[in-house]
């Protein structure tokens, strides 16, 4: 199955790219960035497990012609990938109104600036 | 009641606070006060709810309802799982209760604000609870993540909440940035899980784990560990916790500490007894020493803290690393003592953040250093923050020493002496800690705090009903030993037990027979050993609060939220590689 092994290699270097640029970089909108490199990482990921071989998408009444059961990607894990996009939408809201806000408090997006809290 | 009555009632101890939500903006426009007693109404109704559904749970069942009628078929249930055991509702009947508290001093703590804000304050405030109660039903993977999310958004939104303070939007921003990790590998692992062995549901899930797990199955485990870990503020994913307790406002600071970081241990305790079962073993010896560096290492950075509620917020990561240690005993004492702790801990780490949020109400003081001679000013506060203070540092009869006791039993019972020993020197360095700020609070005054102002009727309430539930704790200690906490380290062990019921509607857990002896002589003179032995390390700690080795090891916690996530990281690739590489 050449198609999700590379899909799995994808998901496994998004989440890596998100995981790197929360490491590394100190903008907080390339941070919040690299939090939806990780989210996206789970799409792939979520949707690469439900593939079947050969498969057709999860929405049916009868099974078409010529598939068997097995033959239908699985509509639960594209579910999740749905709930988690949902998730992801208010949470890159919610960090950027964050972000906005102290930007505003210390006109500056630098991480290594905005630590007061420490010890 | 019965269990064909109770199961389909299971829902409204989750939706009577979510309705509380959603109605709290609106009602606060007529009146703040209407709002306010709606929400408490509701929340207590949740309580009822579940105090209803105890006989039967605590009685040693599993109450299980499946919403939408999507019942199991051939073993198999894909529908949503409600499964109240003994662990997840005695956890459920806390935060209701002591949610509900922590509402009525926080709407009348800042019942100054203008109706808008304390509408969607209280808003957000019963979402996090709701959210939490759901988590600790719940029977179903991805529902569990779901909850944690619930939970999760509504925190970041209350630590953020007085946009005009930028130590709370820092807090907020390190929150949000560890804790979202924290979800993507929870998520991750459940549809890991899901997609190698086809369950959801937590029962069908054991069932199918059974045997030797795979690589994919440990991975998973690790994953989970680390995501719930973050929650529970456990080392080394504990980097956003002392920001966030410290930054946001006093009640908020007690829901935090007092009833979500124990979530996590709530879902970890889940996760490792009761699905992943024989296999979770493995698991153990991770969590036991991640528990043990979290006890030992919070204590130690609370005992050089000045900040009052930082002081609590390190203090309250080395509980959750007692609660660890007790979940990894594996014996019916160690995990009975768990439960009882993560109750106590509900009590009095609440008890004492309301009286740091008192204080800076009273006096705008936040610092121990500008509080000299308050608990003689304050008289009610200065009983209050001494019972919080005592129960903690588990002296008789308040409720820590019987919970730190049994864990304590559990370690001797499973020949683990070198973490009792660790336990030991967490519990010395916790007393001086809190000793410490008692001190502050009860030294002679020295003028230094210019105003204060009198405590309003719901702060005064609030701050009793949790100092009576200190003490009533650990006076009531046989009938609470036997008929809540016993059942709960009941339900944990007897996992085969929980996935029989979680896939066939409900059913009995086989018992397990615990026993604290109160007056055990060793047991007796540890504690009065931790409070002698306690003396000179305050001593040491308030002469020298700037030995090189002390501000060196503090420069651990740097305020960089990319050292956070680099150590959560850490966390993360030693957990999955130590579980595979052990297997």
């Amino acid at each position: 199955m050449p198609v999700i092994v590379a899909n799995y290699l994808c998901a496994a270097l998004l989440f890596c790219l998100g995981l790197f640029t929360l490491l590394t970089r100190r903008n907080l909108i390339k941070m919040v960035m690299g939090l939806s490199l990780m989210e996206a990482s789970t799409y792939v990921l979520l949707l690469s497990l439900a593939y079947r071989p050969g498969s057709t998408a999860p929405v049916l009444l009868d099974m078409p012609p010529g598939k068997s059961p097995e033959q239908v990607a699985d509509p639960v894990l594209q579910n999740f990938c749905l709930t988690a996009i949902v998730i992801g939408v208010a949470v890159t809201g919610v960090s950027l109104a964050v972000v906005v806000r102290l930007a505003q408090h210390y006109r500056t997006l630098d991480a290594d600036e905005i630590r007061e809290l420490r010890g | 009641m019965s269990a064909d009555t109770l199961g389909p009632l299971l829902a409204l101890p989750v939706v009577l606070p979510l309705t509380g939500a959603a109605a709290a903006p609106l009602l606060a426009r007529l009146s703040a006060r209407l709002s306010m007693a709606v929400s408490i109404l509701l929340l207590a109704g949740s309580a009822g709810v579940l105090l209803a559904a105890a006989p039967y749970v605590f009685g040693g069942h599993v109450l299980v309802h499946y919403f939408g009628g999507w019942g199991p078929v051939d073993g198999h249930v894909l529908g949503v799982t409600f499964g109240a055991d003994s662990w997840g509702l005695a956890f459920a009947l806390v935060t209701a209760v002591v949610g509900a508290i922590l509402l009525l001093f926080m709407l009348s703590e800042q019942g100054d604000l203008g109706p808008r804000e304390l509408g969607w304050f209280s808003c957000l405030f019963q979402l996090l609870l709701a959210g939490l109660i759901g988590g600790a039903l719940t029977a179903d993977m991805v529902n569990l993540f779901v909850w944690f999310e619930v939970a999760a958004l509504a925190s970041y939104a209350l630590t953020a909440f007085f946009l005009e303070r930028p130590l709370a939007l820092e807090a907020a921003f390190k929150m949000l940035v560890l804790t979202n990790v924290a979800s993507f590998v929870v998520f991750m692992a459940a549809a890991l899980l899901y997609a190698d062995r086809g369950a959801l549901n937590m029962g069908q899930l054991q069932q199918a784990l059974a045997g030797r797990p795979g690589i994919v199955e440990l991975a998973a485990l690790g994953l989970l560990l680390v995501g719930f870990a973050t929650k529970a503020g456990l080392v080394p994913c504990h980097g956003w916790l002392p920001d966030a307790h410290s930054a946001a406002p006093g009640p908020v600071s007690a829901l935090f500490s007092g009833l979500m970081v124990n979530f996590g241990i709530v879902a970890i305790g889940r996760l490792v007894y009761s699905v992943y079962a024989e296999a979770g073993r493995a698991a153990l010896t991770l969590l036991l020493v991640a528990g043990l560096i979290s006890a030992v290492g919070g204590a130690f950075f609370a005992l050089f803290q000045d900040d009052l509620k930082r002081l609590l917020a390190y203090d309250t990561i080395a509980q959750m690393g007692v609660l660890a240690v007790g979940l990894a005993t594996a014996t019916a004492s160690g995990l009975a003592g768990t439960t009882y702790h993560l109750i106590n801990h509900a009590l009095f780490k609440a008890l004492l953040f309301l009286c740091a949020g008192a204080i800076v109400h009273a006096t705008g003081a936040t610092k121990l250093s500008e509080m000299t001679g308050l608990g003689r000013r304050m008289r009610w506060l200065g009983v209050a923050f001494g019972a919080g203070a005592v129960a903690i540092a588990g002296i008789p009869p308040l409720n820590g020493y019987v919970s730190v006791g049994l864990i304590h039993e559990g370690l001797i019972e499973s020949h683990q002496f070198g973490a009792l020993a660790a336990m030991v020197l967490a519990q010395v360095l916790t007393v001086a800690a809190l000793g410490r700020a008692a001190w502050r609070l009860y030294a002679r005054p020295s003028g230094t705090i210019e105003r204060t102002e009198r405590l309003r009727p719901g702060m005064l309430v609030a701050l009793v009903a949790l100092g009576v539930g200190c003490l009533a704790f650990g006076v009531l200690e046989p009938w609470l030993t036997a008929h809540v906490m016993t059942p709960s380290a009941s339900a944990l062990l007897d996992h085969a037990g929980y996935a029989r019921a979680a896939l066939s509607g409900g059913g009995p857990i086989a018992g397990r027979s615990v026993s604290f002896d109160y007056l055990n002589p060793a047991e007796l003179l540890a504690t009065f050993g931790t409070v002698v032995a306690a003396i000179p390390v305050l001593r040491f700690a308030q002469r020298h609060p700037d030995a090189r080795f002390i501000t060196r090891v503090r420069a651990v916690q740097s305020g960089s939220v990319n050292d956070y996530v680099a150590y959560q990281a850490a966390g993360l690739v030693l957990a999955v590689v130590a579980l595979i590489v052990t297997q």
